[in-house]
């Protein structure tokens, strides 16, 4: 798969969380990336994904800065 | 015609070219030819106790048939007696009172030392006083030039030893020689200076022969560090005169120096906290004369640009530089093939292909006729291919559509530290 491609997957489904109301709770940075933790508009759901591709790093950073905004 | 006039910490000069201290300010013969041509100021070889030169002294790179792309020397100061190169300095001074001199001085580091030169040298009329901290080889082993220099107490001690005395400006010119350049800079705005120059030449090495395994330069079969100069160094120039321009605790003009070939690299330093500039390699390669071109351009520039005087651009890029993590994500640029003027050579191609996003595709189009395109959404606008294309206007650069809004690395970092960071790691 191309980066993009691998880019565009991790990018859906970061949306798909946010779509349905999901914030961003936590987030752990290591060597493959970065691991982002998900928490659902009641509070008592948690999803969790493991972001890998620059620009999805960036685009999930880029969301969490809005969040923090809004 | 826009004025270019300057005025670096009180030193005037008819417009911003000086010559640095080198071989061309050796002689009065030689700076009143110079300020003949139009050089608007000369920062006299360095004086300091007369040394012993050795043979030979310089040795340059020359680049796919670019010559002198870098320069090198393993000259030292003056070898002439003080008294008679002030003499000529007064009889320079009468001849031209508007045009700037500045002498360069360097001695041993002590306070008695210091006052004796400056005041000679201010006794015949000198404009301004430039010390020489940055000379790489000879004199530093003998504890002056870059050997005071790479100590920022050293700097601000014999600046404050010159400033005791000093009546004109004090430079303090400073060596590359250094990690990080604001440093002694600031030593020297401690120590009182009113003004810093930079920069001297960088320890180098020209070569090695490969027949007779003698370095170039070579004296009778053994060699030594020179110091390294030209168009080559000009980058790295730049930056250090960016980084003091930039850095609040160094409020004092600053004179650039370091691979200025014409009146465009000048305009650069100008533009990147620049008050004016010096030159010594491109008037050694082409002569005295190249200052009319400087002249010329630069005013034509200004007057392009509506600009009446050059004092005007003076830091103006300032505000732009910065670090690294003030940089902005989000945006992006992305490579463009123009196929109507692209030669087909396929050098964007490989360089894509073999060391970076593999992203220009060789497609075929109706008539068979194969071209390149870029993948835009692959490439990371690297720069790379448009450097590569030998054909001007074969490749743009352009800024892709903005899909995010601005986010530096900055301010990444400070979501992510508000944001909970996660206690197990959950990669597994
Ligand atoms: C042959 C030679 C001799 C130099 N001698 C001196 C000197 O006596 N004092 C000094 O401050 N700088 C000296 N320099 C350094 C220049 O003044 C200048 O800082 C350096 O060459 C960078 O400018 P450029 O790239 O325009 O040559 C010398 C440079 C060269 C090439
Ligand atoms: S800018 Fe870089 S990534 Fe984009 S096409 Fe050119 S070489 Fe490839
Ligand atoms: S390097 Fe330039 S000229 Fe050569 S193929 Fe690429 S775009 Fe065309």
């Amino acid at each position: 798969m191309s980066d993009y491609q691998q880019f565009l997957d991790e990018r859906d489904k970061i949306d798909f969380f946010i779509q349905k109301g999901y914030r961003i709770n936590g987030v752990k940075e290591h060597l493959n990336g970065a691991t982002v933790e998900f928490i659902n508009p009641k509070g008592n759901v948690f999803e969790t994904l493991v972001i890998g591709t620059a620009n999805a790093r960036k685009y999930f950073t880029s969301l969490l800065l809005k969040q923090n905004h809004t | 015609m826009a004025d270019l006039r300057i005025n670096l910490a009180g030193i005037q000069s008819p417009n911003p070219f000086w010559l640095a201290s080198a071989p061309p300010t050796n002689s009065g013969y030689q700076v009143q030819r110079a300020f003949e041509a139009g050089w608007g100021g000369a920062v006299w070889k360095t004086l300091g106790d007369p040394i012993l030169n050795v043979s030979s002294r310089f040795a340059a790179v020359s680049f796919n048939g670019q010559r002198v792309a870098g320069f090198n020397n393993i000259e030292l100061i003056t070898d002439r007696p003080l008294d008679i190169n002030l003499k000529e300095i007064y009889e320079t001074k009468k001849r031209f009172p508007n045009h700037a001199i500045i002498a360069s001085l360097m001695v041993e580091p002590k306070q008695e030392k210091w006052h004796e030169i400056v005041k000679r040298v201010e006794d015949v009329g000198v404009d301004g006083l430039e010390l020489n901290f940055g000379c790489p080889h000879g004199m530093a082993e003998r504890g002056m030039g870059s050997a005071s220099g790479q100590v920022p107490a050293l700097v601000e001690r014999q600046t404050y030893w010159a400033k005791e005395v000093a009546k004109t400006p004090v430079i303090v010119k400073l060596t590359p020689n250094i990690t990080d350049i604001t440093a002694t800079a600031e030593a020297a705005c401690n120590g009182g200076a009113d003004a810093i120059s930079m920069i001297n030449t960088i320890n180098s090495l020209m070569g090695v022969d490969l027949d007779s395994w003698n370095t170039i330069p070579h004296v009778a079969g053994k060699g030594a560090h020179g110091g390294y100069c030209g168009p080559a160094v000009k980058p790295i120039a730049l930056n250090m005169v960016a980084e003091c321009a930039r850095h609040p605790h160094i409020n004092v003009p600053i004179s650039g120096i370091g691979g200025i070939s014409n009146w465009k690299d000048a305009v650069e330093f100008m533009l990147m906290g620049a008050t004016g500039v010096q030159i010594c390699t491109a008037a050694m390669h082409h002569g005295f004369r190249i200052v009319e071109d400087m002249i010329d351009g630069l005013s034509n520039y200004l007057d392009s640009k509506g600009i009446a005087a050059v004092s005007e651009i003076i830091g103006k890029s300032v505000p732009k530089y910065s670090d690294w993590g003030n940089l902005d994500l989000n945006y992006n640029i992305v490579a463009k093939i123009n196929t109507d003027v692209c030669i087909n050579c396929n050098k964007c191609h490989i360089a894509c292909e073999d060391t970076s996003h593999q992203c220009i595709d060789r497609l075929t189009d109706a008539n068979g006729m194969s071209f390149l395109k870029v993948r835009e959404e692959d490439c990371v606008g690297c720069n790379l291919c448009s450097i590569v294309c030998p054909v001007d206007g074969a490749i743009d650069m352009v800024e892709a559509v903005r899909e995010m809004p601005p986010m530096t690395w900055n301010e990444r970092q400070a979501a992510l530290s508000g944001a909970a960071i996660l206690k197990a790691d959950v990669t597994k």
